[in-house]
């Protein structure tokens, strides 16, 4: 590790004068960096609400819960045994830290210990569900109340299966389990099923986007399978802070619930602070990193004695903030690291040794990715700082959430990255502060998804008739699946006759199944130190790319695709490595067409390729580019749903000088309409992406280094046009999702508003020539108000307008 | 569903461009029909002489069965994926009669819907006191039948029964000693079969999905030869075993 002085010793001692709360950190970041400062408001905490435990609680439960130091309940807590016993389904949604668990506790111990109920316990994450038994296995203890509770999970040994199947009252799973593991066996869960009495399905807010519409359709096969062992059970779920609880519950188990809004848990006041990094070169409109910013602040909290965590984006990010801060705080090998990293990809024991060291409070500072957004326990914390938007308004509150005691007062910092969505938010506070948050939206009966877990359908039990699955007849599917040969007809039943099991092949988190191993070669053993999603591998494990983990550089020397497998070594290089994307498009299909202003939207179905042409070179700290290498990987390919806007040669050749000033403007009204579609919509911005093409699909655009257009052929080399080529330049915005997911069809009833929202983004941009926020980054010499990239961009936009 | 859905899902469907089923005119699956689709064929073989009491030390069983008790199966299944998608479209079993000739009943379902009259048929196959003997049954064609009799919402005649997986003991006894432990191995090895044009295991599936979809019967009739070997030589191997009597090596009492 490299030691380094602490060189920030006396410019943070301006700061720091004796140890803080949330406020006073918060005050004395204001007063030092008040230009940095877009938007700053105060969340007041509030006094707790409380009601007795309720009468009918069983009288164990009841002491139980007295021995463990629980005389009374939060009202929400409440609220939720009174609707359980009253037969409902009940969501319920509030803050991170409020009791939820004890909403679905209460009433599954209490059927388990009355009637030999039984539950199944649904979380996102294996953590999570550990977390949970363990708390159940207190409380039992506590009580003696003889309810048995086991998680059920991939980790779990053959020979235990059978005793959890059978004597488990409460078994604490996840949906990819449920999935592929107890449903396909459903016969040998018979008699937990016969007596299935509560579902209790937490963080649903994850549920969302594809994940959330995989997830319906495995509680659609749920319901399917308890109906034939006769049993309807009860659905309790819990949801962090959304827009649409009640309507997301009742999308995912297609029911009506009742949604438990209301929090009684008492917080303390939350500060936030909205940061924009400073301006190094405002013509440029180019900022200092956000990394730079989210390393001051998360440096000045814990020196000032303060438990903080940061968020940041992508795994890589974690690595490189958890290497800046320990450079302050570990460089003595001595004594026990104040800094941890925690991510997906760490081994599941690495990951449970960090939350063990952070609820112990011996962590000063944790850097991590969205996997502590949920429900993990890692104890009280002071300060939440975000490198860079999360993507939404409900993430973002989730993860503020993560700071707060109940008496003191907590700071919450979010820092805008150069990322358009970043820039726009932070400079429109009053859209953050006035915003609700987000609506989660499922689309369970898109099409591809319906046929994969029809297909699982069918293996677990037969079709008969005209059986209804969702919403749909199932009928077509049915018959799809018996060309394929899956499914053999027999009368009016459809049988399952193949020799697979289904559900192997049907991942609920990604597109494309099978995950990466990365491993370790360094001195001639081969251990495995990571795994990585395959959504996330081409642009992390090409060769040459530096893999972090714990902040230790690993460079990848062979990546075996086929085999999932990437090969690294130990390295002691002093930079990072970011890899160069490319996507193309192709127009198969056109749904619906209509004017727009003197040009042409579109909505059908594209082909897409995506391809990693090569990577970068970073330099720490300094950020420089100190080169760039190759890579050779597979593209990846997509068939999915867009939306498009073109303008005919004809308006171009009268309304632009060049060919070249029209690509510009085409590039820069796509960032324009992406930022405004991605907000319009509510998608994460993974989910929708954007493309500057032909309308053929002869030849795409990138931004070039200086940020101006520059022509690629369907070989993703540089090439150009000649002067007699037709010339249809295209914006594209297709759903990241084979098939789409519902995205396209709601931005082509909005076209007109799109269009007319990005022309006022642009103009109300104070940038001259144009900036990341607006129509990407621009370089110094574009100035020119004529022909600007902004100019062009909208003057693009105007005759695409409303006439 | 639209026609733009339908050419998506087919473009995502992983269809099989396998040779089309020809449809054959040979349709004759052996035995006689006992109800729609459920085919009945009864074997009396004169095979080895069974004394009257088994022993079944070899299984560290603490008492000899009666002959008369043992009821010998093996099922023929559509595949080995599992799960509640995977189904017996045959069950063979083999009992000693009185006479000492082992008497070989086979069920063959030529239709998915006669499931339910076979494992009807076959529980009634079953009495109280019956002893199991199969090869591999323990962990492969009891928990399936029992998948199936549950989908059928029929009770289970296997639950309770004392069965003796031949197996296990084959495995302690002859691992390492033999290229593999299975049945074919051991019916070589022990009583000297040699099967000629013997149809794999591993093409039954295929042999009943073909004929299902209008094939040729002439491979399921091979699978009901191929069972019927199967059960002749689990008879022969248990008298095998039994006289062996107790095994070195072998773990605790198993019933």
């Amino acid at each position: 590790m490299n030691a380094l002085p602490d060189r920030y010793q006396a410019s943070d001692e301006v700061i720091l004068r004796g140890p803080g709360d949330g406020r006073t950190l918060a005050q004395r970041l204001s007063k030092r960096y008040a230009s940095r400062i877009t938007g700053a408001f105060v969340v007041p905490g509030r006094e707790g609400s409380f009601a007795p435990l309720p009468e009918d609680l069983p009288p164990a439960l009841a002491n139980a819960l007295r021995e463990r130091g629980i005389g009374q309940l939060y009202s929400h807590q409440h609220e939720a045994w009174v609707a359980t016993q009253a037969g409902a389904h009940v969501a319920v949604v509030t803050p991170t830290a409020s009791g939820k668990s004890l909403c679905y506790t209460l009433p599954v111990i209490a059927a388990a210990m009355q009637h030999n109920a039984k539950a199944l316990y649904l979380f996102p994450t294996k953590a999570l569900a550990q977390d949970q038994v363990a708390e159940l296995l207190e409380l039992n203890q506590a009580g003696n109340l003889g309810v048995k509770a086991f998680t059920f999970d991939g980790d779990t040994p053959g020979d235990a299966r059978q005793a959890i199947r059978l004597h488990g009252d409460v078994v604490v799973s996840n949906p990819d389990m449920l999935h592929q593991a107890i449903l396909p066996h459903h016969t040998k869960w018979a008699q937990f099923f016969e007596n299935l009495r509560y579902v209790v399905i937490d963080e649903i807010h994850t549920y969302r986007g594809v994940f959330g519409s995989h997830v319906a359709n495995v509680i659609r096969r749920l319901q399917r399978v308890c109906a034939f062992y006769g049993v309807t059970p009860q659905f309790i779920l819990c949801s962090a802070t959304i827009g649409n609880p009640q309507e997301h519950a009742e999308a995912l188990i297609e029911s009506p619930v009742i949604a438990i809004t209301r929090s009684g848990a008492p917080t303390g006041d939350k500060h936030v602070l909205l940061w924009n990094p400073p301006v190094i070169n405002p013509d440029l409109g180019l900022r200092a990193s956000a990394r730079s910013q989210t390393n001051r602040i998360a440096r000045l909290a814990i020196k000032s004695g303060m438990k903080t965590l940061v968020f940041a984006q992508s795994r890589s990010m974690v690595e490189v903030l958890t290497k800046y801060l320990k450079d302050v705080f570990d460089h003595d090998p001595r004594k026990p690291p104040r800094i941890r990293a925690y991510r997906g990809g760490y081994l599941p024991k690495e990951r449970r040794a960090a939350e063990r060291e952070m609820r112990a409070g011996n962590v000063d500072g944790i850097v991590s990715t969205s996997a502590l957004e949920l429900g993990v326990d890692i104890g009280s914390l002071d300060v939440v700082v975000l490198n860079g938007y999360p993507g939404s308004v409900a993430a973002t509150w989730q993860r503020f959430g993560r700071a707060g005691r109940r008496q003191q007062s907590a700071l919450g910092v979010l820092v805008a990255s150069s990322d358009p969505l970043d820039q726009y938010l932070v400079r429109h506070p009053e859209f953050f502060q006035g915003a609700s948050p987000e609506h989660a939206r499922i689309a369970p009966d898109q099409p591809l998804i319906l046929l994969d877990h029809i297909r699982c359908a069918a293996f677990e039990l037969p079709f008969r008739g005209d059986e209804v699955f969702g919403n749909e007849a199932a009928t077509p599917w049915l018959e799809i699946l018996g060309e394929e040969g899956v499914l053999h007809r027999e009368g009016d039943r459809w049988e399952w006759i193949a020799d697979s099991y289904p559900a192997n092949a049907v991942s609920l988190r990604s597109v494309a199944d099978g995950n990466f191993v990365v491993v370790d070669r360094t001195g001639g053993k081969q251990t495995i130190i990571a795994e990585v999603d395959f959504s996330a591998a081409a642009v992390t494990l090409y060769e040459g790319a530096i893999h972090m983990i714990q902040s230790v550089p690993f460079q990848v020397e062979r990546l075996d695709w086929e085999g999932r497998k990437a090969y690294v070594t130990r390295t002691h290089v002093d930079y990072y490595t970011d890899a160069i994307d490319y996507t193309r498009l192709k127009v198969l299909d056109c749904f619906d067409s209509s004017s727009a202003g003197r040009g042409h939207a579109h909505h059908g179905e594209v082909h897409v390729v995506r391809r990693v042409a090569g990577y970068k070179k970073i330099r720490y700290y300094s950020h420089e580019n100190i080169g760039y290498g190759p890579v050779n990987l597979p593209d990846q390919e997509l068939h999915t749903t867009a939306v498009w806007w073109q303008l005919t040669q004809r308006v171009l050749d009268a309304e632009f000088d060049d060919r070249q000033q029209a690509l510009d403007g085409f590039l820069g009204a796509a960032c324009a309409i992406h930022i405004v579609a991605t907000v319009a919509v509510m998608a994460e911005s993974r989910d929708l992406q954007k493309s500057v093409g032909s309308g053929d699909g002869a030849w795409f655009v990138s931004a070039d280094i200086s940020g101006r257009g520059q022509l690629r052929g369907a070989d993703g080399q540089p090439t150009s046009l000649a002067a007699d080529a037709p010339f249809t330049p295209t914006v594209y915005l297709y759903d990241a999702f084979p098939g789409g997911v519902g995205l396209s069809a709601p931005l082509f009833e909005r076209r007109e508003d799109l269009i007319a929202r990005s022309q006022s983004l642009i103009e109300r941009c104070d940038c001259r020539g144009g900036c990341p926020a607006c129509v990407g980054p621009v370089l110094a010499a574009d100035e020119d108000a004529h022909a600007s990239p902004k100019a062009a961009a909208l003057r693009v936009l105007a005759l695409l307008a409303a006439l | 569903m639209s026609p733009d859905v339908r050419r998506l899902l087919q473009r995502h469907a992983q269809l099989r461009h396998g040779p089309p089923v020809r449809a054959s005119s040979d349709r004759d699956v052996s035995g006689v029909e006992l109800s729609p689709g459920l085919r009945y064929i009864e074997i009396l073989a004169d095979w080895l002489a069974p004394p009257p009491l088994i022993e079944t030390a070899f299984a560290r069983w603490p008492e000899p069965v009666a002959t008369r008790r043992l009821l010998h199966f093996d099922t023929e299944t559509t595949g080995l994926a599992g799960g509640t998608g995977t189904r017996a479209f045959m069950i063979g079993a083999a009992d000693w009669l009185a006479d000492g000739r082992l008497r070989l009943r086979q069920l063959t379902t030529t239709s998915m819907a006669a499931e339910s009259a076979m494992l009807r048929t076959f529980a009634q196959w079953i009495e109280p006191d019956t002893v199991l003997v199969s090869y591999n049954g323990k962990c492969y064609d009891a928990p399936l039948l029992r998948t199936r009799y549950r989908l059928a919402r029929l009770a289970d005649p296997l639950a309770g029964l004392g069965h003796l997986d031949l197996l296990h003991p084959v495995r302690r006894h002859w691992k390492g000693c033999w290229e593999n432990c299975r049945l074919a191995t051991a019916e070589r090895q022990l009583l000297g079969v040699v099967r000629e044009d013997d149809l794999p295991g591993s093409e039954a599936p295929a042999a009943w999905l073909s004929y299902l979809r209008g094939g040729s019967a002439k491979d399921l009739r091979r699978v009901a030869e191929h069972n019927a070997q199967d059960l002749k030589s689990l008879a022969g191997v248990l008298l095998y075993m039994s006289a062996l009597g107790d095994i070195p090596g072998a773990s605790g009492p198993r019933r």
